[in-house]
């Protein structure tokens, strides 16, 4: 009975280890372990503008061949989040929404991978103030308006396995020329460069 | 690893804007003169700069003037567009006068004073009316009425064009304000401009007031919307025009808006 008992145990364990025996041929072709196909990478971020900005955004990336990568890059921004009310100034409402297709290259390093891309599409912003003027009547000023947006993208992925870390910097271009190279200035494009965090998953 | 990409990269872009930023506008320098003046009130020295028109003439004729804040920034861009737009519209030309930075720019043109930075307005108006305004009339072949005085201001320098106008309309009679912080001190600009009304408002003005569509900050459409409608509503003899200048932020809408602005003073005048 005992060594029925030994017979059907070790039975068992060599059964369970098998099934992860690998069963197809080893490929003779090392295949690069960071190369992704295709990805998709939702993230949140801020822009350089005193990081007031809070942007919620989705990066998908194709990869046909190695270095060419296309993407679409989606953000949903609320903008100067957390002041909605100053001086008597408040803010209904104040967000914008960017689409943007883009060609680039990727470079490839052991864990990561990093694509530049140029990138280019529309942006749609709404914002909307309101005051009580001295004159007790209540003044409403408001924007709606489609832009071009257009700028470059540095797209890092940080690991190999389904999940990774993603990390993505967008410069635009627009307007161009450059109005404020300082970065104490209160605007111009560098200090609307949007930086982006999240964890990307590899479909393919 | 990964702070020395991203690092990499923050180069890379910072010498995209280097190389994309735009090249320093001059005016013609055998057309400007220049004087350091001293302000009896403060005791700083402002760096004055006089651009004179291409066929300046003394002798027959009598020019109008453009007071320009942070004119160590601004002069040369707004004497050559003022040069450009006379000439297509074939009318005189004005002197243009620019007023460098004699200390803290947010001193000089804040109306009030709600930190150690603020304030000083009252004093530099002061100034200009006192001294800058006599030694410019006296030096130069000036209209001296108060219809050929224009003010003109950006961000805190439109605020101070605001002040200008509210306290004390008689020193100009045209105002170019682009992007004025009228968001300061809880809105004194707007009140100031309420309190002035009743002395100003039959006084003949021209003012344009110009932003940029994308201040989306919170705090500068509002009170702009609600200065403008002040004036439109209140004012019998003022030509008044506002621009918002599509897509640009509070720098990039600058230069758009003073060209703009500008195009309305010598059509208007």
């Amino acid at each position: 009975m005992k060594q029925h008992k030994l017979l059907f145990i070790i039975f068992s364990v060599l059964s369970f280890t098998n099934s992860f025996a690998q069963t197809e041929k080893q490929s003779i072709k090392v295949k690069h372990f960071a190369v992704k196909q295709l990805t998709i990478e939702p993230g949140i971020g801020i822009h350089s503008n005193f990081g007031t900005d809070l942007l919620i955004t989705n990066l998908v990336q194709w990869n046909p061949k190695k270095h060419l990568a296309f993407a679409s890059h989606s953000s949903y921004n609320i903008n100067n989040l957390l002041q909605r009310n100053f001086n008597g100034i408040k803010t209904e409402h104040n967000y914008s929404v960017n689409q943007k297709f883009g060609v680039g290259t990727t470079f490839y390093s052991k864990r990561s991978s990093n694509t530049f891309l140029l990138m280019a599409g529309v942006k749609y912003t709404s914002f909307k103030e309101s005051l009580v003027n001295p004159d007790d009547k209540n003044v409403s000023a408001g924007v709606n308006a489609f832009s071009p947006d257009y700028g470059l993208m540095y797209s890092l992925k940080k690991g190999v396995k389904k999940y990774f870390f993603s990390f993505r910097m967008y410069v635009p271009l627009y307007p161009w020329p450059v109005k404020a190279t300082n970065i104490s200035a209160v605007d111009g494009n560098i200090n609307n460069i949007a930086l982006e965090f999240g964890a990307g998953i590899k479909i393919k | 690893m990964l702070l020395k990409q991203i690092f990499a990269s923050a180069c890379a872009i910072m010498l995209l804007f280097l190389l994309g930023s735009c090249k320093k506008e001059s005016f013609n320098s055998g057309a400007t003169k220049e004087f350091i003046l001293q302000s009896a009130t403060n005791g700083a020295s402002y760096q004055i700069k006089v651009g004179l028109p291409s066929n300046y003439n003394p002798v027959v004729e009598k020019y109008a003037t453009i007071y320009v804040l942070d004119g160590d920034e601004i002069f040369d861009f707004v004497a050559n567009k003022c040069q450009q737009i006379s000439n297509d519209l074939g009318v005189k030309n004005v002197l243009v006068v620019g007023i460098g930075c004699g200390q803290d720019r947010s001193l000089d043109y804040t109306p009030t004073k709600i930190n150690s930075i603020s304030g000083c307005a009252p004093q530099f108006l002061h100034f200009i009316e006192t001294q800058l305004i006599p030694k410019i009339e006296q030096d130069y072949k000036v209209d001296t009425a108060r219809a050929s005085r224009v003010i003109l201001g950006h961000s805190y320098g439109g605020l101070f064009g605001g002040y200008a106008f509210s306290i004390h309309n008689k020193l100009f009679g045209n105002y170019i304000l682009l992007s004025p912080s009228f968001w300061f001190d809880d809105l004194v600009a707007l009140r100031q401009e309420k309190d002035n009304r009743n002395d100003n408002k039959t006084r003949k003005q021209l003012v344009f007031m110009g932003i940029g569509e994308a201040e989306n900050a919170g705090r500068m459409q509002a009170p702009f919307e609600a200065f403008y409608q002040a004036l439109q509503k209140n004012y019998f003899d003022i030509k008044l025009e506002k621009n918002r200048e599509r897509n640009l932020d509070h720098l990039g809408s600058r230069n758009p808006n003073i060209e703009k602005g500008l195009h309305f003073y010598f059509q208007n005048r």
